[in-house]
């Protein structure tokens, strides 16, 4: 293996790795808060907004990536009203469009598990709560947005890291991330493996990041699953 | 070995110098045992005593590490490798496990097969009989254990003492020559022991050799044979009920019986 | 027809539009159900290759040697952390020059593709496998060890206990992940349309470009690419429940 040519690609892709953490942590975001929005309307007590949710999420979690994101890239610009619409110029970059299929396609899989997360908060707890007089707002950000984000975080680990995936689609409407460069590489060098190699090296490291700060998160968030101190004197 | 009623005949199984260490904590010291046929053996002694850990290696579910086990006449043999002993031929260990009936405290009744497919499973696919005779053959089993109605059912839909009971005619359907009980009736609500002991019962006076871990004090007094008293990985004591459950037994024993009220 | 010319432009009447998606002769209805069956054959069959890998690399994690079990965690890491899109690049342009190398050896010079179905099939079936690996090993520690041991006792063989006990527990137990898996494959099928092969995404493209009706074009892929997603749920739901007729009322049979 020619170590030169494996040092100048791996300079080559880490220099579009910006690229793909800015597609990453934007469409993670606003795909975490759109999901807010839409497991709101699917756990609430309005059927329309409820039927919405509903196929939002089975629309955006039943069909492929691409094309929702060659849907947004291509079709958009078809309509004149979108075309003449003060949008347009932002609607009309690929990467504005890239950022926006990945959050609303995350949006979908999000407001699933973060629907599993409520779903797994004991009714006592909440009874608890009704108690002491919490409703409404009060009773969502201090009870069940805490033990719900909690319960749902491993699979919502899971979700981030399919996302540091996702974001190689967007080289397909033009973005140049690492996939898309590394894809330039091999079809200029036809040095397949080795770039192949480089490329898989930077997402692997990603992953392993990520994946440490959300058990740091974890961590940091469940003390009352770990063991109880031993000496709870030494703590004062 | 007083209380061995057949010492004419060859031992049907013939258990030597079993040793078996589990890390440093060792929980067999060497232990040996002969059965002859019609003998019901029963197995006392607490939890942690190695009484279970014996029977599972005696069918080579726990491989000792020395000792000797043979199955009429038949020695299991084993060998050295990599500074542990393993079984030579695995064939053999195959062959003697379907002669050696063995009945586990939890069922483990194999949950994807109906009751009738569970127990026709080893004598189709082990022995390699014919299919029909075979279905045949359980069914009377079934009845036998009373549970004939349950035959097309699975498992999971079945009582415990059912599954229990179900269990002992998967074993019998090997036809073995020695069947071994780990502990029948420990996973049993109290109300369904009654039905699993009748049965064993039952077997003990067709004259099936049997080796049984129990609490059961009742069981090893009334039906067994031959009682033995197991402490720390060793036999403490041995012999025919009516002398070890009599005054004169070790004081081990004594404290031990005393724990169940007896 | 000379005033629907100029509508199409800013939506289109409802004829244009039966008649562009329709099985006419100037439908794409045909091909596009065509490229459908496609996407589907691709699918199935990455399933399947996905499954030998998958036994294979399950076996490997559960087995006691060291570097069986580094290789498997390795496989299952590398191809469920690495974009599908670059493994589809190395194997269709790495494979490609497997075959070019294959044929220049045999005397015939130039370059030789790999063709792009047998690709396809491939990639997604290797990223099918890690994630099938990991269905099958589950599925295996679920099986009760005490089933095992009833197994052992009766006398079966390795071999007998495998294909009587083990086999049939941990496909019953496996059904939904695999579902699971299917479905993702389903949509990491799409990618493949990169190398070429008329599937569905490739096709929708492919009309799309010629008719200029991105949006028409992409709406009914996405909706035929959400007919086949939630047929396949319904199949798999179905095998569920009846693979899991001897599970206690209530767990299985909801």
């Amino acid at each position: 293996m020619d170590l030169d040519f494996m040092a100048s690609t791996m300079l080559t892709l880490v220099a579009a790795l910006p690229m793909t953490l800015a597609l990453f942590s934007l469409s993670v975001i606003f795909g975490g808060l759109l999901a807010l929005l839409v497991v709101w309307m699917r756990v609430g007590g309005n059927p329309v907004a409820r039927g919405f949710a509903k196929g939002y999420i089975f629309i955006f979690r039943g069909s492929p990536l691409l094309i929702q994101m060659f849907l947004v890239f291509y079709g958009l610009g078809q309509f004149g009203f979108i075309r003449y619409s003060v949008l347009w110029p932002a609607l009309r970059e690929p990467f504005v469009c890239a950022v926006l299929s990945l959050s609303l396609c995350t949006a979908g899989y999000t407001a699933e598990i973060f629907r599993f997360g409520l779903r797994s908060i004991p009714a006592r707890e909440i009874e608890a709560a009704r108690a002491v007089g919490m409703s409404g707002f009060l009773l969502t950000r201090r009870i069940l947005a805490p033990i719900a984000f909690r319960n749902a975080l491993p699979a919502y680990s899971t979700e981030v890291m399919m996302m540091v995936k996702s974001t190689a689609l967007a080289s397909l409407v033009t973005v140049w991330e690492v996939t898309g460069v590394a894809q330039r590489l091999i079809a200029q060098t036809y040095r397949t493996m080795e770039v192949f190699l480089c490329a898989a090296a930077i997402y692997l490291i990603l992953n392993f990041l990520i994946l440490q700060l959300m058990a740091f998160l974890e961590y940091r968030l469940s003390p009352h699953r770990r063991a109880a101190p031993l000496f709870p004197a030494a703590q004062q | 070995m007083a209380s061995a009623p057949h010492l004419s005949s060859a031992p049907r199984l013939s258990v030597r110098n079993i040793t078996k260490s589990f890390g440093t904590h060792q929980v067999l010291r060497g232990i040996s045992l002969d059965a002859h046929d019609g003998d019901v053996i029963s197995l006392l002694g607490a939890s942690g005593s190695g009484k279970s850990t014996f029977l599972r290696c005696i069918n080579m579910l726990e491989i000792a590490d020395a000792g000797e086990i043979v199955v009429d006449g038949e020695t299991i043999a084993m060998t050295q490798r990599g500074g542990r002993m393993v079984p030579a031929d695995r064939g053999q260990v195959d062959r003697m496990r379907s002669e050696l009936g063995m009945v586990f405290q939890s069922f483990n009744l194999w949950s994807h097969m109906t009751i009738l497919e569970n127990i026709i499973e080893g004598p189709v696919h082990v022995l390699k009989r014919p299919r029909a005779e075979c279905i045949a053959e359980a069914e009377a089993l079934l009845e036998k254990v009373g549970i004939a109605g349950k035959r097309h059912a699975y498992p999971a839909h079945l009582s415990g003492g059912q599954q229990q009971r179900a269990a002992i005619a998967r074993s019998l359907a090997m036809k073995p020559k020695v069947m071994l009980f780990d502990e029948p009736t420990s996973a049993l609500d109290p109300e369904l022991v009654g039905e699993v002991l009748r049965v064993m019962r039952a077997l003990a006076e067709e004259g099936m050799t049997m080796l049984v871990v129990t609490h059961e004090m009742s069981f090893a007094r009334t039906v067994s044979n031959r009682v033995i008293f197991m402490k720390s990985g060793e036999i403490d004591c041995d012999g025919a009920p009516d002398t070890v459950f009599a005054d004169g037994a070790s004081p081990a024993f004594r404290q031990f019986i005393g724990n169940f009220g007896g | 027809m000379t005033g629907a010319s100029g509508s199409v432009k800013e939506g289109i009447p409802g004829m244009i539009i039966l008649q562009t998606i329709g099985f006419g002769p100037t439908g794409w209805g045909g091909l596009l159900l065509v490229a459908t069956l496609m996407t589907l054959c691709v699918t199935a069959a990455a399933l399947f290759i996905g499954m030998v890998f998958g036994t294979l690399i399950a076996w490997a994690k559960l087995s006691g040697s060291r570097i069986a079990r580094a290789f498997g965690s390795a496989y299952t890491t590398v191809f469920r952390g690495v974009p599908e899109l670059l493994i589809i690049y190395l194997v269709y342009f790495g494979g490609s020059s497997l075959v070019t190398a294959a044929g220049s050896a045999l005397g015939y010079q130039g370059f030789l593709g790999l063709p792009s179905f047998v690709a396809g099939a491939l990639a997604v079936g290797i990223i099918s496998g890690a994630y099938q690996a990991e269905v099958y090993r589950g599925a295996f520690l679920a099986i009760p060890r005490g089933e095992l041991e009833a197994a052992q006792a009766i006398g079966m063989h390795r071999t007998l206990r495998f294909r009587r006990i083990i086999a049939p527990q941990v496909l019953r137990f496996a059904i939904p992940g695999i579902g699971n898996v299917w479905q993702l494959s389903l949509k990491d099928s799409a990618l493949v349309s990169v190398t070429g092969l008329a599937d569905l995404m490739r096709t929708s493209q492919i009309a799309a470009g010629s008719t200029r009706q991105h949006f028409l074009f992409f709406i009914v892929g996405g909706c035929l690419y959400l007919v086949l997603t939630s047929l396949s749920d319904r199949v798999f739901n179905g095998a569920e429940r009846r693979a899991n007729r001897s599970m206690p009322a209530g767990i299985g049979q909801a």
